[in-house]
């Protein structure tokens, strides 16, 4: 879901307008109060605006990860599924760790333990997938 | 609904309730974090400051 401090109303305007949003598949939340960016510490009482922020919660209600931008920064979407996905493996893979250059199922893995202590150049190096 | 403290990564997220706008079904609808919890799905936040801005 998205979330500006727009109404929903001005949601439904902008993407209507917009051909860049036609295929839109995901709701558009509406914070016009900064009630739940300042639940996340997003919001902004300077300019009464959301931070670009990025938060993934579990199944559980857990918030996993999270990322802000200032205003002027766009956010790079496959490093968003990135985390996405290695958040789905970890669900299932509690034990496992995802290295920062785990793409997707079937890259390489690290599994924490004494054997791992100065040896994660090896370990990745070996494809370890434990 | 106010925290002291905004919430950092580990914690529990507070259940919330937000107004969305539902492009796919064309009508204005509710995004419930308790209704997510109970569907076993996951959530992403996505904030940005405005629309009709680029994101």
């Amino acid at each position: 879901m998205t979330i500006s401090n727009d109404t929903e109303f001005v949601h439904l305007a902008w993407q209507r307008d917009e051909k860049e949003l036609a295929d839109v598949g995901f709701a558009m939340g509406a914070d016009p109060t900064g009630r739940i960016g300042r639940l996340f510490g997003v919001y902004d009482e300077g300019s009464g605006l959301n931070l670009r922020g990025t938060f993934i919660i579990s199944p559980e209600g857990q918030l996993l990860n999270s990322e802000v931008n200032f205003y002027n920064m766009g956010r790079n979407i496959d490093e968003l599924m990135r985390r996405f996905k290695a958040n789905l493996y970890l669900a299932r893979k509690p034990d496992e760790g995802c290295p920062s250059k785990w793409k997707d199922d079937g890259d390489a893995t690290l599994r924490p333990g004494p054997e791992m202590v100065g040896r994660v150049h090896e370990a990745l190096t070996e494809g370890q997938t434990a | 609904m106010d925290t002291p403290r905004p919430l950092g990564v580990s914690d529990m997220v507070p259940d919330f309730e937000i107004n969305t706008y539902e492009p796919t079904k064309h009508a204005f609808g509710k995004f419930s974090l308790s209704e997510q919890k109970q569907n076993g799905r996951w959530s992403i936040l996505f904030f940005y400051p405005a629309d009709f801005t680029f994101v």
